[in-house]
């Protein structure tokens, strides 16, 4: 098995030797940084966002390493490497690890698995009759998630295993590539507790990234069968319900909202961050681009937000300059807040 | 209603163990109780039982979060939904809607830095509490061995609370600890339950190696015979992780690791894997054991020596739960007692860091925020680990009113260093036992003032074991998983197929 490092070789030869071999890294930790998402998008990398978030530096130093000296790559100096002839048939001849989405599902990776490991766990007890066992996931929003699910989902106690184990083995059996084994062998359910991580990789002789490449895939592969065939699995389908859709705030940016929410100033979140008073202006703005209920009003008084506004329809324009010119109380951030939360309405 | 009556009908038992009569009897007739309980002797039920009595809301304050998050689900697991934890867990939202329906709960787990939070005291103040319980109390002690700088506040939040019917748990704590968590709470009148830290069950052996592959050789050696399940505890999780691997390796046992630095998910697999006996040993650094209540663990086996008599008590004292006999078998080589004296050091803040960080926030006003915590980035900044962190943190807040901030560099300073010599000191003990040649019984009850009264048998090395005695008797090895397939796996656990064993 070659996976991972079919993926590293498929990054390197899209970014073309303009990156550093760390873009990569990053990319494939799924850094919340303005750079590596732009980057994601610029090579068509999304699939491979955040898709091995365990993997760490020194294992990824070390995997470059044993490429290099197994003639997949070329060290081209400063960070930078390319594809060897190698590592290029390789690419040729394999095939990459096609259910792999992690721009879109990186984030509900987790909690999908979560709530399958909880379910099946709940199912599995509910069909012997047992009530008292300890829960494998402490997660308190996903023993609530279990509960409704129960509630609604109108299903007798006693069938919840059955009818469980159809649409499981419904949603693997036409799976082409797919090792189910990757996601049954870790479940728990009565007095048969799942093996771990480990435990599964060796189980299947993998090498633990490579399993858990193999893990996200087939996740990933479930996620979009159960979303493309809503109607098949109605039970699996709460399984992707009600999550938020990605919000693409950076990494600091969130910091400083969750301060914000605490209550404090933009001036405070600066002191306590040590960082720049413009910098956490620049998250603000943020928060207006992307976050709809966040209110600008405490930032800009009403009076301003439409004299910024009016401005900038009668102008034509969106330059901070010219509406500065013409709105001279109004500071360049707070013109800028106006036009990320309503810039695009003001042209309508 | 008699007590046993009460038992039965809440919680499905017959009789009380060692210790939970006495206490119990003490608080519903009005004492403040201060309890020494082994561990394993279901502590949670000294005021689980006498809280459905007492009219009012039962409130404990507990210092470990994973422990607490087990408590709550014990309780959830007999059948008590009115119990909640209110711990740095919670998000912002979860605990706002905690505190808007805390009428609700009739027993409340709360971590130390949450009381710390006036807005929170505040509002349990302003609830009628018919028990104030402090688990883990020796954490109180600056002579216990894990004294944190939070508990020492408990008095304080005791009687901002009006001062209610207390008790304060522990389960190892020497004489001097004792006196101090009393005085620490200010408890006057108190009844005190201590039953004998001694374990009959367990026979305690020290087998002196020449170096680490020795001791390597006699693990495996000893896991091969010994009859099991069984725990075998390292300080150091690599070394944890390195044995279980060869355990499998050598095909002696089935055999899983088990440390602090593994995500929570997998630790609650590997737990329940040694519970559902599909591992028969466990590796595991002393992150292993709490609440976890498996009867039947035959051995307990140390591979470095503990930080000081108390963990190793506590530690061994996860056998033989089932009242059979048990073995503790710790290995020693010279040169062993370097690791928990590095290890001690390292658990408190250097004088560098503590210099760089009062550097740092000088003349920075808003360095406490409202919770009176330091800004996580300095934490980063100053390279300090969570429990230095935790420790520091703790300290600064407990000083803040009483130490001018000048002068709070050097006390913070000083009492370091009163923390180091302690934990040296405790260290000392331990390998002064180890050197001892006198029944290690015996001397393990001197430590905590207890006379030996009854001899056991078997004892101890000192007092002569026959090993042998622990083997297992038949090969019952219990056969390798047999290869089933995912789906008849998923038929198993989801349709109650009746796959064979």
């Amino acid at each position: 098995m070659l996976h991972i490092e079919l993926i590293i070789l498929h990054c390197l030869q899209s970014i073309k030797n303009e990156r550093t071999i760390y873009s990569i890294f990053h990319l494939l930790k799924g850094k919340k940084s303005s750079q590596t998402i732009q980057d994601a998008h610029l090579f068509s990398l999304k699939p491979f966002f955040g898709i091995l978030e365990p993997m760490t530096r020194e294992l990824f130093d070390r995997k470059i390493a044993a490429m290099l000296q197994n003639n997949l790559i070329i060290d081209c100096g400063g960070q930078r490497f390319v594809p060897a002839l190698l590592g290029e048939s390789l690419l040729q001849n394999n095939r990459l690890p096609i259910f792999i989405n992690g721009w879109d599902y990186h984030q509900i990776t987790g909690p999908v698995w979560e709530r399958l490991t909880l379910l099946v766990q709940v199912a599995s007890h509910l069909e012997y009759g047992e009530t008292n066992y300890i829960p494998i996931q402490k997660n308190q929003a996903v023993h609530s998630w279990v509960k409704t699910v129960i509630k609604v989902s109108n299903i007798s106690k006693r069938e919840m295993g059955r009818k469980l184990y159809n649409e499981l083995t419904k949603c693997f059996c036409n799976a082409d590539g797919i090792n189910p084994s990757v996601i049954v062998f870790r479940l728990t359910g009565f007095q048969q507790i799942g093996l771990t991580a480990e435990q599964a990789a060796k189980k299947l002789d993998l090498e633990a990234l490579d399993y858990h490449l193999q893990f996200t895939n087939t996740l990933h592969y479930m996620i979009q069968n159960i979303k493309d065939n809503n109607e098949q699995f109605p039970l699996l389908a709460y399984l992707i319900q009600g999550f938020t859709e990605n919000e693409e705030l950076t990494l600091s940016a969130r910091k400083t909202w969750n301060l914000l929410l605490q209550g404090y100033s933009p001036e405070m979140i600066a002191s306590l961050r040590r960082l720049r008073v413009s910098t956490i202006e620049d998250h603000l703005v943020e928060f207006a681009l992307n976050i709809n209920h966040f209110q600008i009003d405490e930032y800009v008084d009403n009076g301003l937000q439409s004299k910024i506004l009016d401005t900038s329809r009668q102008q034509g324009t969106k330059q901070l300059k010219v509406i500065k010119d013409k709105v001279k109380n109004a500071s360049y951030f707070q013109i800028r807040l106006v036009l990320a939360k309503y810039g695009e309405q003001s042209w309508n | 209603m008699e007590l046993e009556d009460l038992l039965l009908k809440h919680f499905g038992f017959h009789s009380f163990k060692t210790g939970q009569k006495e206490v119990i009897s003490s608080l519903l007739s009005g004492c403040h109780t201060l309890a020494m309980l082994p561990t394993g002797t279901g502590k949670s039920l000294c005021y689980q039982l006498p809280g459905y009595m007492l009219d009012g809301h039962v409130l404990i304050v507990s210092p470990l979060l994973s422990l607490m998050q087990d408590q709550v689900e014990q309780f959830k697991r007999f059948g008590e939904k009115r119990v909640v934890a209110l711990n740095s867990f919670l998000t912002l939202e979860e605990k706002n809607q905690v505190l808007r329906h805390i009428n609700e709960y009739k027993f409340i787990f709360i971590s130390p830095e949450m009381l710390r939070v006036p807005y929170i005291l505040g509002i349990l103040g302003k609830l009628k509490l018919s028990m104030f319980v402090v688990d883990e109390a020796h954490c109180i002690s600056q002579w216990g061995f894990d004294f944190r700088p939070d508990y020492s506040k408990l008095g304080e939040i005791r009687s901002a609370l009006g001062n209610p019917l207390t008790l304060a748990l522990t389960a190892t704590a020497t004489y001097q600890v004792r006196e101090d968590i009393i005085q620490s709470l200010g408890l006057s009148n108190v009844t005190k339950v201590e039953s004998s830290v001694d374990r009959p069950n367990i026979a305690i052996c020290i087998e002196e190696l020449a170096d680490y592959h020795e001791k390597e050789a006699r693990i495996l050696d000893l896991v091969q015979q010994l009859e099991k399940p069984g725990v075998i505890y390292f300080t150091s999780k690599k070394a944890a992780e390195q044995m279980a691997a060869l355990l499998v390796e050598k095909e002696i046992c089935q055999a899983g690791y088990y440390h602090g630095g593994m995500d929570p998910s997998t630790r609650v697999l590997i737990q329940e894997q040694f519970i559902h006996n599909q591992l028969e040993v466990i590796c595991a650094t002393s992150a292993f054991g709490m609440g976890i209540n498996k009867e039947n663990i035959r051995f307990v086996i140390h591979y470095h020596m503990p930080m000081q008599i108390e963990s190793y008590l506590q530690e061994i004292g996860r056998a033989g739960r089932d009242g059979n006999q048990s073995v503790a078998i710790l290995l020693y080589s010279p040169g062993d007692e370097l690791l928990p004296l590095q290890l001690a050091e390292g658990e408190l803040p250097s004088e560098q860091q503590i210099d760089w960080l009062f550097a740092s926030i000088a003349g920075e006003p808003r360095v406490l925020n409202e919770q009176l915590r330091l800004h996580k980035d300095l934490k980063e900044q100053g390279g300090f680990t969570d429990v230095q962190w935790r420790f520091i943190e703790g300290l600064i807040h407990q000083m803040h009113r009483t130490v001018p901030m000048q002068q709070m560099n050097k006390s913070v300073k000083e009492f370091v260093a009163g923390r180091l010599t302690t934990k040296k000191t405790n260290i000392f003990q331990l390998k002064q036992w180890l050197d001892s040649a006198s029944c290690r019984r015996e001397h393990l009850l001197n430590y905590f003032g207890e006379m030996l009264s009854d001899q056991v048998q078997p004892c101890c090395d000192r007092c002569g074991v026959q090993l042998n005695q622990f083997f297992k008797v038949s090969g019952h090895f219990k056969s390798k998983p047999s290869d089933v397939t995912w789906n008849q796996y998923l038929a198993k656990i989801l349709i109650n197929s009746g796959l064979s064993e």
